[in-house]
């Protein structure tokens, strides 16, 4: 039997009531995702408006819950940061769903591998035991494993706007209105809750920003929202022709999307390209470490506690970016509390998508927006004085007297931003709308579903 | 490392329905059938977390975390492969109880010394102390309910690897042992089946059930691994109160060392508390003393005056596991979950007080011993 057309959509919809597909469907349907994969590039061009998901791990429910609060395939574009199996209970569903809807929908949803997305990996946090379970035998998995090895390394998302467009949304309750920018604000980064209300929004160039400012004050050692620190190291100049970033107003580099992160023996993104990536995941080199490594607070590079990959610090992510013209990095692989995380005056941010990740940890999820250039178009960077005296622009330093702001993360950045210089000046970033949601009730979609055991210590 | 036997929920329910130990009425018996039914269920359910713990002390075994041989002479269900972030709390927890248990008996380790082991369970650490310290002269108890310890012996008293041990001075005569006995007493290893609640309602007229062989005039160490917090705070310090007033009064040294969560008010606290509910496990020692000064007030607050310490088992990977030994164990398995592993080795503490007059075995014992700053 073959596996297109109908019979595709038969079991989109039977994997989305969490219903595994017959063996034979599986072997058809990794044969067609090979076929697709296998014609994408190491690193896979993506278009914006995309929406960038970390994760899964095979808590099914909450992935049908980020569909829902980030809308279905195809009417989104995704953009799948890999870990789509094991820990959770549905690996399997979760990952099937997934690869169905790449082959219905190849140029609607990108998926890269995660670290997870390997044989070694797989028989030691559930997914082959699970493959087992459902199946009696481990031809599904292998069927699985076969099409992790055809999956992308990275992606790049070009086209993406500086700028978001306001969401029209209510305020979520905690949400102070006068702590929003201003309606014709630049908007750089804006948080919605699971119901589409406002969390908090703040704008570029701007340091009456909203409450994630006060919350970041107040309590520097929470990950994210990070404190708003402003990619760019003054609009002084910047924005006092008005038009210094271009015409277009929209100017954002790109941004690579990895599992892990970076590696010591990669310094283009065209090194990634060369690799020959058809195969398990290796123990160590280029390919391990994308999968592998950790953003950490240090100078350099440092080793991995995880025991593959490496840790880096915020000089390699800027060199990297700079010389790849990036404006952002974004990441998945660590589990932040909050969602996601900026780090490194916001050249790098984790996504998480996973809501109380095993069952165990109490954390929220989140998805990464990024809209599309031209969305906004004929906008032209304001300049600091078009905003008017009060509402000044960011000016180098004009914040620091607004509490001290955990010592590290602004100043520090700024320091380094002006000891860089101007050649070394970040691109502007997107403009990042992160949808943070919590976990799905596991019975409330009428899906099987197993009751979540955690495990502690008793 | 214990798989820390759960009390039986029926006293436990009992005694959260306000009646004092199992036998006696149910307090309020409004649900009638329909609720002693609904104790078996949950009976049945904390006893399979029994196994669990039983079967995750053999996954650390056979993965090389930790020595025991006799950890699978206990565990009845198969052994399954525990996922690496369990196996290394496991190790870090029962390393962390063997330091402090090794300190003191290697203090004067010529004289007697004696410890008791709160809702034992399936522990091994008397067995595998016995091995490592052949020639010491200690007293080892252990209290459980009558169901446990009836199956512990069950166990040793068909196990000649246990039994060599378990019955150190002379053999008995097989044909003499109870088919099914719940009690041992000897020289060095003594079970003692009772419930630990009826040692905290003890008073003038109605004084403490009697431990066959606990000498109160030799140093103590009471150990209780995740025991002690599935009873009321209340309960808790009668039954302290009843060890360092009655039992092993002054100026005898007496020392706890509890291995209890902590932290229930963020949002993994959170989790951990609903998650355990839904299980009918409730942790009432963990609302009570959330952080790590509770701990160390609470300690101060039994008698333990001449010191009371505690430290998160994150600090414990850190800085009480050799660097030799962080990379043995690190070696073993390839961890992913690292900021998992944080987050639970943050929410468990090991907490350790001592009264023995400011000078005596514990203070020198445990003196280099580091413990956490802050709360």
């Amino acid at each position: 039997m073959s596996i297109g057309g109908s019979d595709l959509d038969k079991a989109i919809g039977q994997l989305r009531a969490c219903r595994p597909i017959p063996e034979n469907q599986v072997r058809e349907l990794c044969y067609k995702a090979r076929e697709l994969l296998i014609e994408e590039g190491n690193v896979v061009g993506v278009d914006a408006p995309v929406t960038i998901c970390g994760d899964i791990h095979g808590q099914f429910h909450d992935l049908m819950e980020l569909f829902r609060v980030g809308g279905d395939v195809p009417d989104t574009n995704y953009l799948f940061m890999g870990d789509f199996v094991d820990r959770g209970f549905y690996s399997l569903e979760s990952f099937l769903l997934l690869l169905c809807l790449k082959v219905r929908y190849p140029d609607r949803i990108t998926l890269i591998r995660g670290n997870h997305e390997s044989r070694q990996i797989t028989t030691v946090y559930g997914f082959y035991d699970e493959c087992l379970r459902k199946y009696g035998s481990a031809n599904v998995w292998r069927y699985c494993c076969e099409v992790f090895d055809y999956l992308a390394l990275g992606a790049l998302v070009t086209g993406a706007t500086t700028s978001l467009s306001p969401t029209d949304g209510p305020l979520a309750d905690n949400t102070n209105i006068d702590s929003l920018p201003d309606s014709d604000a630049d908007i750089e980064i804006e948080t919605l809750n699971a119901n589409g209300e406002i969390m908090y929004r703040y704008a570029r160039n701007s340091d009456s920003q909203s409450s994630a400012a006060s919350q970041a004050n107040s309590n520097p050692a929470s990950s994210s929202p990070v404190a708003p620190t402003p990619t760019r190291t003054g609009p002084a100049g910047t924005g006092a022709s008005g038009s210094a970033n271009g015409s277009k107003g929209n100017d954002t580099g790109a941004i690579l999307c990895v599992h892990g992160g970076l590696s010591p023996l990669i310094d283009t993104i065209d090194k990634i390209r060369l690799l020959d990536r058809k195969q398990e995941v290796p123990h160590e080199g280029a390919m391990c470490d994308l999968l592998w490594s950790d953003p950490d607070e240090i100078d350099g590079w440092g080793l991995s506690p995880r025991g593959a990959g490496f840790l880096f610090g915020a000089d390699i992510v800027k060199c990297f970016n700079h010389r790849n013209d990036l404006s952002l990095i974004a990441r998945a692989h660590q589990l932040v509390m909050e969602g996601f995380k900026e780090m490194f005056d916001s050249t790098i941010v984790t996504v998480w998508s996973a809501p109380n990740y095993c069952y165990r940890c109490g954390n929220v999820a989140a998805i990464l927006e990024l809209g599309e250039d031209g969305s906004n178009a004929g906008f032209v960077r304001r300049s600091n004085g078009d905003q008017g005296g009060g509402n000044g622009g960011w000016v180098l330093g004009s914040n620091v007297g607004n509490g001290n702001n955990g010592g590290q993360g602004g100043n520090g950045n700024r320091r380094l931003s002006s000891v860089l210089g101007d050649s070394m000046r970040p691109r502007e970033g997107p403009g990042r709308r992160y949808r943070v949601f919590e976990a799905a009730p596991q019975d409330s979609r009428g899906m099987p579903a197993k009751k979540p055991v955690a495990d502690y210590f008793l | 490392m214990s798989a820390p036997e759960i009390p039986n929920l029926k006293s436990i329910f009992a005694n959260r329905r306000g009646a004092p130990s199992r036998g006696r009425g149910r307090g309020r018996a409004h649900a009638g059938a329909s609720s002693e039914r609904a104790e078996e269920v949950r009976d049945t359910a904390v006893r399979s977390t029994d196994q669990d713990a039983a079967g995750s002390r053999v996954s650390c075994v056979e993965l090389g975390y930790l020595d025991d041989p006799y950890a699978q002479l206990f565990a009845t269900q198969a052994s399954t492969r525990r996922l690496p972030l369990l196996n290394r709390g496991t190790y870090v927890r029962t390393s962390a109880i063997d330091l402090l248990v090794d300190r003191f008996l290697q203090t004067t380790p010529d004289a007697p010394k004696q410890i008791v082991s709160l809702g034992a369970g399936t522990d091994t650490r008397y067995f595998r102390l016995k091995d490592h310290y052949p020639n010491i002269n200690l007293r080892y108890h252990e209290i459980d309910f009558a169901t446990n310890t009836a199956a512990k012996l069950a166990r040793v008293n068909t196990n000649k690897q246990l039994y060599t041990r378990a019955y150190p001075d002379s053999p008995p005569d097989v044909f003499k042992l109870d088919t099914r006995p719940t009690t041992h007493y000897s020289s060095s290893y003594n079970l003692h089946a009772l419930d630990l609640r009826s040692l905290a309602t003890a008073s003038d007229d109605a004084p403490p059930p009697t431990l066959p062989n606990l000498d109160p005039s030799i140093p103590t160490l009471i150990l209780s691994e995740m025991c002690l917090t599935y009873l009321q705070a209340t309960t808790v310090s009668s039954i302290l109160h009843t060890f360092l007033d009655t039992y092993i009064p002054a100026p005898t040294p007496i020392s706890l060392v509890l291995y209890e969560p902590i932290l229930p008010n963020d949002a993994f606290g959170r989790t951990m508390i609903s998650n355990l509910a839904s299980r009918n496990i409730h942790l009432p020692t963990l609302t009570a003393y959330p952080e790590l000064e509770d701990q160390r007030q609470r300690l101060k607050g039994y008698g333990f005056i001449h010191g009371f310490k505690a430290a998160d088992t994150r600090l414990i990977w850190r800085e009480w596991v050799t660097g030799e030994e962080k990379e043995r164990v690190a070696g073993l398995e390839m961890l992913d979950e690292m900021e998992e592993l944080d987050l639970l080795l943050k929410h468990y503490c090991v907490a350790w007080g001592w009264r023995d007059g400011g000078d005596g075995v514990f203070t020198r014992a445990w003196a280099a011993v580091l413990e956490q700053e802050g709360a």
